[in-house]
């Protein structure tokens, strides 16, 4: 532990950041507004919106831009980015068993991930909001969310845990099942269990983000729409699958679209419990393995640009999403 | 609608408290380990039991480790992660707020070209710009460092931001601006005098948002900090936990300390939080 003048220093490092931070954006900010004044006024209305996103751009071509374009730049060279190799790293990446097993697992994510969180995350919904208590329930589901991916990670760790046949299991499943009678599963380690072992812990942290959205869009839905289904003699069954689905389905599409590219990076949870071994790899974890412990910087970077190709589609899909909303305003 | 108990309603209530349950099984695993003994967590027998007494013999391991173990504590990665998150926080939000503005109220034919960049910079896999990230950290000198950290969190942190906040002033009424333009105010002027006092709410929700996802953030940490003394929480943990560790009750403290701040803020501002959510995903 430090002693007291350091964290005294680190406090006073601190403030200092941020007083330097703000106060330096302030400056800018104000120089530039200061500058701007001094063109004539035709210029003026034509460069002021500029300057002041202008930083923003900058920013972002510098710190997004240019990295994905440098990523995309070093997958075409050699471990150490010396020579170039052409495709060979990404002949690498579609042929090695390794990150075919992570392609696999990534679609399992994906799959299982999304339809259990975005599904028990809609039951929820409309169940609650058919009862009294609705806030208490919902604030049980929701608090996995305030939660790491890595503190999950280490909690349902604990919730897994395995000891051998007749020594006492520390775990809570295991106690449970050779309190039952039954043998004790090694969930991390089995391959019959280990994937779903991960993705449960993401279905865990996620269901309760799907639930609040999709909760706010069943309450959107009018009153009177839900009352007239019933007074035709709709069931609760008929209700959910003929009003409710369709009324908040472009809710559910930009739910599913989150939890997907969740899927798609998934790592934390990997890298902390299996670190992708016994058939667990996902891209994600394989491109910080490629990176971290095998220092091939070719073979990551080829890892990453298939990751963000995966990704883009969903991206694309937001953006126009975006842009249509945008069309509407 | 009807209120009265029926097999249906009885059917819905059981089917929630048990969703309730399964949500909550790993919060009790989390709180009842942490407050046992070590003699405790290890004896599966008391495994459902709740702890003896309130023991906080673990926190204070969690806390200043157990150097005749050879396990470090997390006081130090608490600091760094509160170092690392304020500051971050506050000027990422400060910089989403005028972005935010200037693309709400200022309207010019640039925009198209920010907001898919913006969309784009919200939803990159971190992977694909690791490399070259810490190759520039470490060209302008602040490469494994706690600063490097936070202009990384302040940088992507910055779309969300802009969005949230760019949402949140597309409701002020345009009036008032244009009011304070004829008045002769500069778009500082107008940003310091119109909105920024209207900008509390939209301040706590971009707040909240980013101190969440600061603090508990992990790819980058782990990447861009190697020394274990300047690592913020989520990955000393990961490192204390990582190791063949047989003291469950102090990884489960540490972990119960690592969410505290998190839990704190979603417990005494739940409502802003959701908010924060909704305007995260819905509008952006």
């Amino acid at each position: 532990m430090g002693s007291l003048s350091t964290y005294a220093g680190q406090v006073l490092s601190t403030l200092l950041a941020i007083l330097v931070g703000v106060g330096g954006v302030a400056a800018l900010y104000v120089v530039m507004d200061f500058l701007i004044g001094i063109l004539p006024d035709k210029t003026q209305k034509r460069f002021r919106p500029w300057v002041f996103i202008g930083p923003l751009l900058i920013i972002l071509t510098f710190y997004l831009v240019y990295p994905t374009l440098n990523t995309v730049y070093l997958s075409f060279l050699d471990a150490s980015s010396e020579h170039y190799v052409g495709l060979e790293n990404y002949i690498f990446a579609v042929t090695n068993p390794a990150m075919h097993i992570a392609f696999r697992n990534n679609l399992l994510w994906l799959v299982l991930l999304t339809a259990l969180s975005v599904g028990l995350g809609l039951v929820i919904a409309v169940l609650t909001n058919q009862v009294r208590y609705e806030g208490v329930i919902k604030s049980f589901v929701f608090m996995p969310l305030a939660i790491s991916f890595v503190g999950a990670s280490v909690i349902w760790r604990f919730v897994y845990a395995y000891k051998p046949v007749n020594v006492p299991q520390i775990g809570l499943l295991n106690a449970m099942l050779t309190g039952v009678g039954l043998e004790p599963i090694a969930w991390l380690v089995n391959k019959a269990t280990n994937n779903f072992a991960l993705i449960a812990i993401g279905v865990w942290l996620q269901t309760g983000f799907c639930m609040v959205i999709l909760s706010a869009a069943v309450k959107g839905i009018p009153t009177d729409i839900l009352e007239a289904a019933r007074v035709d003699g709709a069931n609760g069954w008929q209700v959910f699958w003929r009003i409710i689905i369709p009324m908040i389905s472009s809710t559910i599409a930009v739910v599913a679209t989150t939890v997907v590219i969740s899927a798609l990076k998934a790592f934390d949870i990997v890298f902390v419990l299996t670190n992708g071994n016994r058939g667990t790899e996902v891209i994600a974890n394989r491109m910080y393995k490629e990176m971290f412990s095998f220092l091939n910087f070719g073979r990551a970077s080829a890892i990453a640009v298939i990751l963000l190709l995966a990704i883009i589609p969903i991206m694309a899909i937001n953006i126009r999403r975006f842009q249509e909303q945008e069309a509407m305003r | 609608m009807t209120k009265h108990l029926n097999p249906m309603r009885i059917g819905i209530y059981v089917l929630l408290i048990l969703f309730a349950l399964l949500f909550l099984v790993p919060v009790y695993v989390l709180l009842a380990s942490s407050l046992k003994t070590f003699a405790e967590v290890q004896d599966m027998s008391k495994l459902w039991v709740p702890p003896a007494g309130l023991h906080l013999e673990s926190f204070r391991a969690a806390w200043s480790g157990i150097p005749e173990k050879g396990l470090r504590g997390l006081s130090r990665n608490l600091l760094n992660s509160v170092y690392l998150t304020v500051p971050a926080t506050i000027l990422s939000s400060l910089l989403g707020s005028l972005n935010g503005y200037v693309l709400a109220k200022w309207k010019f034919r640039g925009a198209s070209v920010v907001f898919p960049l913006m969309l784009f910079g919200m939803f990159i896999p971190y992977q694909s710009v690791l490399i070259p990230l810490t190759q520039t950290l470490a060209a302008i000198g602040l490469g494994g460092t706690l600063w490097g950290l936070i202009l990384v969190h302040v940088v992507y942190g910055i779309p969300i931001t802009t969005l949230i906040f760019r949402n949140y002033y597309a409701e002020v009424p345009t009036d008032l601006i244009e009011a304070a333009r004829i008045d002769g105010a500069g778009i500082l002027s107008v940003y310091w005098r119109v909105l920024f006092p209207l900008s509390l709410p939209g301040f706590v929700v971009v707040i909240i948002w980013q101190f969440t996802n600061i603090w508990n953030e992990f790819l980058f940490a782990v990447s861009i900090l190697q020394k274990p003394e300047l690592q913020p929480i989520t990955v000393a943990l990961r490192n204390l936990a990582g190791s063949q560790i047989k003291e469950w009750n102090m990884v489960m403290a540490g972990t119960l300390i690592a969410a505290i701040p998190t839990l704190l803020v979603y417990i005494v501002l739940g409502r802003y939080f959701i908010r924060g959510l909704l305007a995260g995903s819905v509008k952006g």
